[in-house]
């Protein structure tokens, strides 16, 4: 059944470009040496360096904070365009990145974050291939600490002590190793070791998983595991059979498709397997027609591109936006909720931004909320399970998705997803979670997103909701306060100070006061949704902009109208930055 | 007392438009949408200009009651919106 639901994709398409999409299609063309086959590529670089903040960075969408990964998926994909069409990626990206470096010899997603893995890989490979500097000579010592006792590498130090290896894992600590060094070197790891968890995660079919005990082979796990290997000088134990594995996932419309009965050829799929193709010596020209035409057809108009054919290019928070706000007719309804709840990886419970992408805490959340899952429980059971047995982090806190590093957003999404989808959670993830909000205390009732950041409403407002899922133990006295401190004296609640208000800080506000059972200023509520209420019928993010800022604002602010009106509708606990 | 005079507050305002957007706000049309006119004129470039235009006037503005996305819209519009609050300050 879900094969046709992802085919034929009922959820809703939101039109945009992707960041990941629009990188792995251009990385993807350039290993082709295809490239020049872009119809525009002024206007992909345009979408590129529209990403990038005043702070040097690049952020995942405008308007966010920057990160180490939007910042090098921006500065490599700018890099493989035309330098007549690239511009300047300038000094100041490279300040930013440097800003990343955590005390421990690792970098972190956003300055002053634990480092983790994935950071890293992106941030050396940033400084050493864009900026052509060298990252300092702790972050050896921090890469050695990633093996954990079963050989392979953990996404931390810390993960590497609970003995969490993962194939992912393992190539961006390899691929930093050799991005820094060269290559050349001394392996920070047991060599016999690492190679042997490597090996041991191919299949007798030729594909690769993540991790130790996955079921089900998949592009993204075999095209890192390959580069894993190809880095370290070594094979797989069946390159043969990978290589058969790899080519059994070609479409017959002429692309891959990510693993065995997933029906949908997408931009990631023909990432990895050009990429897993190419790091074991095959010859691609077979293959580069088709791949090239099909990732030209995920082009959109805004320049950058989506992970399949735009006109079915559904996400899961667009989706749910739409579910929330009551977009749909009942049948529209059922099919979107299918859809949604077919986005989910054969190796992880939770749901996806997109299909084939990879479980994200937030998305899992507003899809709970939208009915994804309601009458499933062992579904739901399994995204609990998931929660805690494979993503929440050694501090207690959880990251945007599994090896993330902690943040308050994903950690108070994670404790309203364990409400939504277990009575009795196990008391240690609980407790953990209660740790990690204590850690991200800035003076008492006041929080930050990461431990020693500046406290904002909104990490405040999210570390008393997840205090109060998780053990009971937040005080409606520090709501209040919080709220009175941010409240605009003309209508809504500010992220910082009070003066600007925005959508997303007043939905957390009225979200947080009414778990708290404090009451609601109606008149103060209304006359900011008139602020932000546009001309088309939408909402945004600000009283400052014109236009609606899309589904999420529109669906935010449909819902505050919802709690205004006499039926009071409740607030679905939705979190998003 | 500070000036009302229309082309002086609009002169202050192009000023502060150039700090951030250079070329793009010399040559800017006194109608032109900012958010069309200006490259990299989202939410966030929005407010600082607000704030600038604050900090170079000394003035606050409700961002609430003032209808914003109206008077800041273009630099027409706010330098009439700076003038009208200029005199309230004054009368």
């Amino acid at each position: 059944m879900n094969h046709d639901v992802l085919l034929r994709s009922s959820g809703v398409v939101s039109g945009e470009s992707d960041l990941w999409c629009t990188y792995a299609a251009v990385r993807t063309l350039s290993w082709l040496g295809r490239t020049g086959d872009l119809p525009s590529p002024e206007t992909v670089a345009g979408f590129l360096a529209s990403r990038r903040n005043t702070d040097g960075g690049f952020a995942w969408s405008a308007g966010m904070t920057s990160d180490a990964w939007a910042t090098y998926y921006c500065t490599q994909a700018l890099a493989e365009l035309p330098a007549d069409v690239r511009g300047t990626t300038g000094e100041a990206s490279s300040a930013w990145v440097w800003s990343t470096l955590h005390a421990d010899g690792g970098f972190a997603m956003t300055p002053g974050q634990t480092s983790d893995v994935w950071a890293t890989y992106y941030a050396v490979r940033t400084l050493v291939e864009i900026y052509g500097e060298r990252p300092p000579e702790a972050l050896f010592d921090w890469l050695a600490a990633l093996q954990a006792e079963d050989g392979g590498l953990a996404w931390s130090p810390a993960h590497a002590k609970n003995g969490t290896s993962d194939v992912r894992a393992c190539y961006y600590a390899v691929t930093a190793w050799s991005t820094a060094t060269g290559g050349r070197g001394p392996l920070p790891w047991n060599r016999e070791r690492l190679t042997a968890w490597i090996r041991a995660r191919q299949s007798t079919a030729g594909g690769f998983t993540f991790q130790a005990g996955d079921t089900t082979d998949c592009l993204w796990a075999t095209f890192r595991a390959t580069g894993a290997l190809a880095r370290l000088g070594e094979r797989p134990r069946d390159p043969e059979g990978c290589v058969a594995w790899i080519r059994q996932r070609l479409h017959p419309d002429g692309s891959f498709t990510r693993w065995p009965g997933y029906p949908v050829p997408d931009v990631w799929a023909a990432f990895c397997a050009v990429g897993a193709l190419r790091e074991l010596g095959t010859d691609l020209d077979e293959v580069a027609d088709g791949v090239v035409r099909t990732v030209l057809s995920f082009r959109t108009p805004q320049g950058g591109f989506t992970y399949r054919a735009p006109g079915f290019a559904s996400d899961v928070l667009t989706t749910s936006a739409h579910l929330l706000a009551g977009r749909f007719t009942d049948a529209g309804a059922r099919d979107a909720l299918r859809w949604t709840e077919s986005c989910v990886l054969p190796n992880e419970s939770g749901v996806m931004y997109m299909p084939g992408r990879g479980s994200e805490v937030r998305c899992t959340l507003w899809a709970l909320s939208a009915g994804a899952f309601r009458d499933d429980a062992p579904a739901r059971a399994a995204v609990a399970d998931w929660l805690t047995d494979a993503i929440q982090n050694p501090d207690g806190g959880f990251g945007y998705w599994e090896g993330r590093a902690s943040d308050m957003v994903s950690t108070c999404a994670a404790a309203e997803v364990l409400r939504l989808t277990t009575g009795e959670p196990p008391a240690a993830a609980l407790h953990g979670i209660a740790g990690y909000v204590a850690s991200c205390e800035t003076e008492p009732g006041r929080y930050a997103n990461v431990p020693g950041g500046r406290s904002t409403l909104r990490a405040t407002l999210q570390g008393l909701r997840a205090l109060h899922r998780a053990t009971d133990s937040a005080d409606g006295a520090r709501v209040a306060d919080a709220l009175a401190r941010h409240r605009v004296r003309g209508g809504g609640f500010a992220n910082e100070g009070n003066r600007v208000p925005d959508l997303l800080s007043t939905y957390e506000a009225v979200l947080t006061a009414d778990v708290f059972g404090l009451p609601l200023d109606a008149g103060h509520l209304a006359a900011f949704l008139d602020s932000v209420r546009t001309a088309d019928a939408g909402f945004a993010w600000t009283p400052l902009m014109a236009t609606s800022g899309g589904p999420l604002a529109d669906c935010l602010g449909r819902r505050l109208e919802l709690r205004l009106s006499s039926a009071r509708h409740a607030l679905p606990p939705l979190a998003l930055s | 007392m500070p000036t009302t005079d229309l082309t002086q507050i609009h002169d202050r305002v192009r000023t502060v438009l150039e700090k951030r957007f250079g070329d793009a706000a010399r040559a800017l049309a006194p109608d032109a949408e900012l958010s069309a006119a200006l490259p990299g004129f989202d939410s966030l470039a929005a407010l600082e200009y607000v704030s600038a235009v604050e900090s170079e006037f000394g003035i606050e503005v409700d961002f609430v009651a003032d209808d914003v996305r109206y008077w800041f819209s273009t630099l027409d519009r706010t330098a009439t919106y700076l003038r009208e609050r200029i005199e309230d300050q004054a009368a």
